[in-house]
């Protein structure tokens, strides 16, 4: 039951912002070395220059924002499995809801129940993937039926 | 260590929020036109893809404008040209159709699950939150395990426990539906482990329990019964 010897809480969060990070920084990289080729002039040189500068100054903003995003998430989500003693697929919502809100925070509270709003959906959404996949690969190894009553006292 | 991650986090974030607040707003020139219909499935995709999806869609305009232009033109000059342009956009347009449809379909299908798994009461998720405060308010139970209880599913590869391990089978007509989660209370080293079985009545259309028993991880292997209707 227990494959690991500690609660997975704390520690998930540095592992959720890591993994952020790394997913912006990898993402963008990509995406800022296409998009800063294709902005530079004609010439090889110009445009692999220009795509790496495209990497430098803008892959660890996205890396940035992202862990951001995936820290301040998992942090959420912990709490509320502390506050609330058991883990449901709301607490991820309620989390996404909450770290959509937090970091509008310095748009003025409108802006804030939209990003709220935002983030929920995206997480309900997630969630719902998440539900489908398991349940999908759990019905790859068919069963059959329980085979007798449990025992009893 | 988490001090020094907040702190960390904190300075990135004034330098990520003033980045990331107009992100929203801010419309051409920035990520992602394209991965909107992969919102569900890449996690970091979907988040800036949602924010900037308006972006996406305006950055695709300004080409139709042009080809207004051009389209005008052609109607003065020959109208064998203007066919086959609107041949092409009519074209283009039917792929921007489809790929709306299908990205609905998706995102409908989706909200349907996550609709289904948090409020219908057969789902396997509402009959662990019953049977859970039916745990938490049994005297022996508590008497065991300490005041706040905490319950959880299987463990997932990220650590997540969300998922909570059940099985439904068909017996005599009626569907069952056979839960097994963990609870661990405020005492260290008490695990717990709960079976439930639930039923469907006909009558109501709800399934009823049948029988929720507990083993106790303890030397002598302890079950307490909280409810036993067979």
């Amino acid at each position: 039951m227990e494959e690991y010897a500690r609660e997975p809480c704390p520690w998930r969060i540095v592992d959720d912002c890591g993994g952020a990070f790394t997913m912006g920084a990898i993402g963008g990289g990509i995406f800022q070395a296409i998009k800063g080729f294709r902005n530079s002039p004609v010439g090889v040189n110009h445009r692999l220059r220009g795509s790496l500068t495209a990497i430098k100054t803008r892959a660890p903003q996205l890396g940035g924002s992202f862990a951001v995003w995936g820290g301040l998430f998992s942090m959420i989500d912990c709490s509320m499995v502390r506050m609330r003693g058991k883990e449901d697929p709301w607490n991820s919502i309620t989390s996404g809801a909450l770290t959509g809100a937090i970091l509008a925070a310095r748009n003025g509270p409108v802006a804030m129940v939209g990003s709220a709003a935002m983030g929920g959906i995206l997480l309900a959404l997630i969630e719902g993937a998440g539900i489908l996949l398991t349940r999908f690969a759990s019905t790859q190894f068919p069963n059959g039926k329980e085979p007798a009553e449990d025992m009893s006292q | 260590l988490p001090a020094a991650l907040g702190r960390g986090c904190l300075g990135r974030w004034l330098l990520a929020t003033r980045g990331w607040a107009p992100l929203g707003a801010r419309t051409p020139s920035c990520t992602c036109p394209r991965w909107q219909h992969q919102a569900p499935l890449l996690l970091g995709a979907a988040r800036q893809s949602f924010g900037t999806r308006a972006g996406g869609l305006k950055a695709a305009k300004p080409g139709d404008s042009s080809k207004d232009v051009s389209v005008q033109r052609a109607l003065n000059e020959e109208t064998l040209v203007s066919a086959a342009q609107k041949v092409k956009e009519a074209g283009r347009d039917f792929t921007y159709f489809i790929v709306v449809l299908v990205g609905i379909g998706v995102t409908g299908g989706l909200f349907y699950v996550i609709f289904k798994e948090l409020f219908s009461s057969s789902s396997p998720n509402k009959i662990y939150g019953d049977a859970l405060e039916k745990c938490r308010s049994h005297p022996e139970i508590i008497g065991v395990f300490g005041d706040s209880i905490k319950g959880y599913g299987e463990a997932t590869r990220r650590g997540r426990r969300q998922h909570v391990s059940h099985i439904e089978y068909v017996k005599d007509g009626l569907k069952h539906m056979r839960l097994k989660f963990y609870i661990e209370g405020t005492e260290s080293g008490k695990q717990g482990t709960v079976h439930v079985e639930v039923k469907e009545n006909l009558e109501t259309g709800r399934f009823e329990v049948r029988y929720i028993f507990v083993d106790v991880e303890t030397y002598p292997r302890r079950t307490i019964v909280i409810e036993d209707n067979r």
